[in-house]
């Protein structure tokens, strides 16, 4: 018991993040815009390339007024989006840990949080509420919201509601918060970060424009979308004791057995039975009534079972060459860009795709190292890169073995796609070293790398015979001068013959006239 | 230029004609291939020591029949290919203009810078045809192998150097010449020995002489007259024209040559290459060497005579201490190599070479002259001839 006569109390999770902000990443007014503008245009891109929609951002900043730490900033995001049904925009965006995404699926968003961080910092910082604007698919009306987080209480206030009718049956959501920001500090991340998302979606058509006046638009370059996320049910192997738990409550009077099939992919009623008798609990067992300690068993033998097929990845939403190409050609427009999709691999019970592209030459500029753009779920990962597993499997890659000479115009995308990637922080900016994810990293990276190795050969190759074309092509003039000074023959005819010859010897390259080369 | 004909002697008429058709012939192939659309190519005998060979048979150092090929289209080769025709085509049109270059003048005429575009970037770069003049002398070499012309056949010219007198007349182009009628002076040996014909000669041997000054004072004091010889002078490492010359009157006329040099590797060196040629230059030899030269002196046991030989030294123990010097480190390694030479094997050589090695000791044929120019004359030489103490 407590000497100091300790007072103890819960908190709101409203008032824990608001208390803890630089947790998700509002740590200071620079980083807050960016991570504002982040979440909005990631929930923008979950809500319409996962159904199907080609998606239409138009991102606005807007300086209102200077103030001691920066400046109050308007900003509005708006989308093409499937929108929100109206009766859950209040806790959408003004109550912390509200989701639609807490099932197991491959989107951007996870932890439900991600807008009503940005709408309390907002709030917390400018005292403006966010104003929401939604029309769901096939609306006939357009809901406008003016909302408020009550903190201590974790609730949304909902300070005005009104309804238009929707006269062109668009969709969408257009988001609108006044929060502190400081542009100048935040500008380079922020483009880049609008950027990055332009490479990883170059089927998305995104308009920025900046606190400056500055407009910029990614046009969409390739109208094909990656395949949607599917949700699926969790897998034996990762799963934990009170998701177990809760699974069993949930369906309290049906067979153990039966819950097993239902809950759990990769898991027949032959499994299922194998299961439960390895753990010496009846399979018409009603799951309600399982003891502790069974439940307990149960799982040990769900996560050591060998005999279950390995979790589906076939609900993953990966990008697929076509689109990582189209992306890094319609940024960089290099010379050479590849891009690979490994086959699905497993950590922890959770199934994950790593993806990796490369951009050589172009507007990729020459550096010490290559410039690595890093993606998990499709949302660029921009801080604390060094501390990625992916510059750990970088750090240990001799790219002289790849013919890459630095300073080399490189750029390298990775992908990682999964129902749950392991994010060191709910900021979402690094990705923890898991032994499997790091392989399959390395062993993508690897695999593209050996392409734009043999492309660099044959590069190098062609290079030597265009040169090796010149130094034989400059001396014809005096080749052919001095058979005509001997036998008296048309200099302009041997010049000729000499070229043909030439030209017959080269593989990758030919000189169209002498006068290419030959100077008079 | 007809006019100037007029002026010119036949023999010179005569071995442009020849040149310029040999020339013409042997690079014929080059303008067949490129008129075949084939890539046009020489190909020469290899001037590389590896493909040097001493035939001791006759005596000569050979060039191998080991032969490279010089392609227009190999990169490699594609720069020399380009020098080695522009050469061909300037010698050409010396031959064919009457007139007399020196290799020095070719390398002028033909050096001149290609100016070009590289390829993708399209900056210009420039390149001379050549820099150095040995690059020129290089291929003036090749197309004397490939062709089996030499230079001088294609009326090249080059310093003179070597001098002879002697009771002897020569045709050399329209005039003839006598050599016992030089006063103090000599006869300069022309580049082009080959156009000069031997009309009387009254001698009984050739006598070459390494140093310009010894030959003049045994000319001065009318040595050739008293003991009927040619003399000769190739002043220091014989040009191509002495040797030549050299060669013609021994196997022309069949008189014996006898070489007198320093007693030290550099002398022993120069008599060999008169008598089988040099290592660098070995497709000379054919025509440039004598191998039956007779190496007379100084000889190692000449000064310091021989107990294996029954020989007494020319020298007393007080002039050599006075006239002998100490040899420099790189003699004693030139005479180690001399010594592995196939045509420094023999037995007499041998003794030479330890007897250099031994003493470590050189001398100069001036301290035989400083000894007294009549010893030298009238006692060293002809002795030496007469009791045959000289090597073959
Ligand atoms: N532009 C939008 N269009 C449609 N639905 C949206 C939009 N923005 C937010 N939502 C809905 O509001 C929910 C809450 O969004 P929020 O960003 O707070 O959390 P999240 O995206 O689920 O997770 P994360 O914290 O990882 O971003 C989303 O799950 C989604 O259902
Ligand atoms: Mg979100």
């Amino acid at each position: 018991m407590g000497q100091g006569g300790e007072q103890f109390k819960a908190i709101s999770p409203a008032e824990f993040f608001y208390k803890n902000k630089e947790i998700a990443g509002f740590s200071n007014p620079a980083r807050a815009l960016y991570q504002t503008v982040r979440e909005l245009i990631e929930n923008s891109l979950d809500a319409t390339e996962n159904y199907g929609i080609l998606p239409t951002i138009k991102i606005s900043l807007r300086e209102l007024r200077q103030v001691e730490e920066g400046a109050h900033y308007e900003v509005v995001v708006e989308d093409n989006g499937i929108g929100i049904p109206p009766k859950y925009v209040p806790q959408a965006f003004a109550q912390l840990l509200f989701s639609s995404k807490y099932v197991l699926r491959q989107t951007r968003g996870m932890f439900g949080l991600g807008a009503k961080m940005a709408v309390l910092y907002a709030q917390i910082t400018t005292g403006y509420p966010a104003e929401v604007i939604v029309a769901p698919i096939k609306s006939k009306h357009i809901y406008s919201f003016k909302l408020k987080i009550d903190i201590r209480e974790n609730k949304p206030v909902v300070l005005s509601f009104s309804m238009t009718s929707n006269v062109s049956g668009r969709h969408g959501t257009i988001v609108r918060l006044v929060t502190l920001g400081d542009w100048s500090r935040a500008k380079q991340r922020i483009y880049e970060y609008v950027r990055r998302t332009a490479v990883i979606a170059p089927y998305a058509e995104i308009l920025f424009r900046d606190p400056e006046g500055s407009v910029v638009l990614f046009e969409r370059s390739i109208s094909k979308l990656p395949p949607p996320a599917r949700e699926v049910l969790p897998h034996p192997h990762g799963v934990d004791i009170e998701t177990l738990k809760s699974m069993l409550q949930t369906q309290s009077v049906n067979p153990v057995a039966e819950v097993l099939v239902e809950s759990f992919q990769g898991v027949g009623e032959v499994t299922a039975h194998r299961i439960l008798s390895e753990a010496g609990i009846p399979s018409e067992k009603k799951a309600g009534e399982l003891s502790d300690r069974e439940i307990e068993t149960l799982l040990r033998v769900m996560k050591n079972s060998k005999d279950i097929k390995p979790p589906r990845a076939d609900h993953l939403s990966y990008l697929g060459r076509d689109i990582i190409v189209a992306g890094l050609t319609k940024i960089f427009n290099p010379e050479y860009a590849n891009a690979i999709t490994r086959r699905p691999s497993v950590y922890e019970g959770h199934a994950f795709i790593v993806e990796a592209g490369i951009a050589y030459g172009g507007r990729v500029p020459p550096l010490e190292e290559p410039l690595v753009l890093r993606y998990a779920n499709k949302i660029p990962l921009l801080y604390d890169e060094r501390s990625d597993v992916v510059y750990k499997v970088l750090e240990r890659i001799d790219f002289k073995l790849y013919e890459v000479e630095f300073p080399a115009p490189l750029a390298i995308v990775t992908h990682i796609c999964s129902t749950k990637v392991p994010y060191k922080g709910v900021g979402k900016e690094a990705i923890a070293d898991v032994p499997e994810i790091e392989q399959e990293v390395e062993s993508a990276l690897r695999e593209v790398l050996r392409d734009l190795r043999s492309y660099l050969l044959r590069k190098k190759r062609e290079i030597e015979e265009v040169e090796k074309a010149v130094s034989i092509a400059k001396y014809i003039p005096e080749v052919s001068n001095a058979l005509h000074k001997m036998y008296g023959v048309d200099p302009k005819v041997v010049s000729q013959k000499l070229l043909e010859i030439l030209n017959s010897k080269l593989k990758t390259f030919k000189i169209d006239s002498l006068s290419d080369v030959v100077v008079e | 230029m007809t006019e100037q004909r007029e002026f010119v002697s036949k023999v010179d008429l005569k071995a442009r004609e020849r040149a310029l058709q040999i020339l013409r012939e042997r690079f014929y192939e080059v303008l067949k291939d490129v008129m075949n659309g084939k890539p046009p190519k020489l190909i020469i005998r290899k001037r590389t020591l590896s493909n040097t060979i001493y035939d001791s048979e006759r005596g000569l150092l050979l060039l191998g029949e080991a032969t490279f090929e010089r392609s227009f289209v190999d990169l490699r080769e594609a720069r020399k290919f380009m020098q080695t025709m522009l050469m061909a085509s300037m010698i050409f049109e010396a031959l064919s203009n009457g007139e007399y270059p020196t290799i020095r003048d070719l390398y002028y005429r033909g050096k001149h810078t290609i100016r070009f575009r590289k390829l993708p970037s399209k900056t210009v770069a420039e390149e001379n045809t050549w820099d150095e003049q040995s690059e020129s002398d290089s291929v003036i070499r090749d197309i004397e192998v490939h062709t089996n012309v030499l230079r001088e056949e294609m009326l090249i010219l080059s310093k003179e150097k070597g001098k002879v007198v002697g009771e002897m007349k020569i045709r050399s182009g329209d005039d003839v010449i006598d050599l016992s009628k030089m006063g103090h002076g000599a006869y300069s040996i022309e580049p082009t020995p080959d156009l000069i014909e031997f009309i009387d000669v009254d001698a009984d041997f050739v006598l070459v002489v390494e140093k310009d000054a010894v030959f003049q004072q045994l000319h001065r004091i009318g040595f050739w007259k008293k003991h009927k010889a040619i003399l000769i002078t190739s002043a220091g490492q014989p040009d191509r024209a002495t040797r030549r010359f050299v060669r013609r009157l021994n196997e022309e006329l069949g008189l014996p040559v006898y070489i007198l040099s320093d007693s030290d590797p550099y002398g022993y060196y120069i008599y060999s290459v008169f008598k089988t040629g040099s290592i660098t230059l070995s497709y000379e030899s054919e025509r440039l060497a004598t191998p039956k030269a007779r190496f007379l002196g100084v000889m190692m046991t000449d000064i310091f005579g021989s107990s294996k030989l029954g020989k007494k030294p020319y020298l007393a123990d007080e002039e050599r201490r006075n006239y002998i010097i100490k040899a420099k480190d790189r003699d004693i390694k030139r005479a180690k190599e001399l010594k592995e030479y196939p045509w420094f094997k023999s037995e007499r050589w041998q003794v030479e070479l330890d007897e250099f090695l031994n003493r470590k000791v050189k001398l100069e044929i001036e301290a035989l002259a400083s000894k007294g120019l009549r010893f030298l004359s009238d006692r060293y030489i002809p002795e030496k001839i007469q009791i045959g103490d000289w090597i073959a």
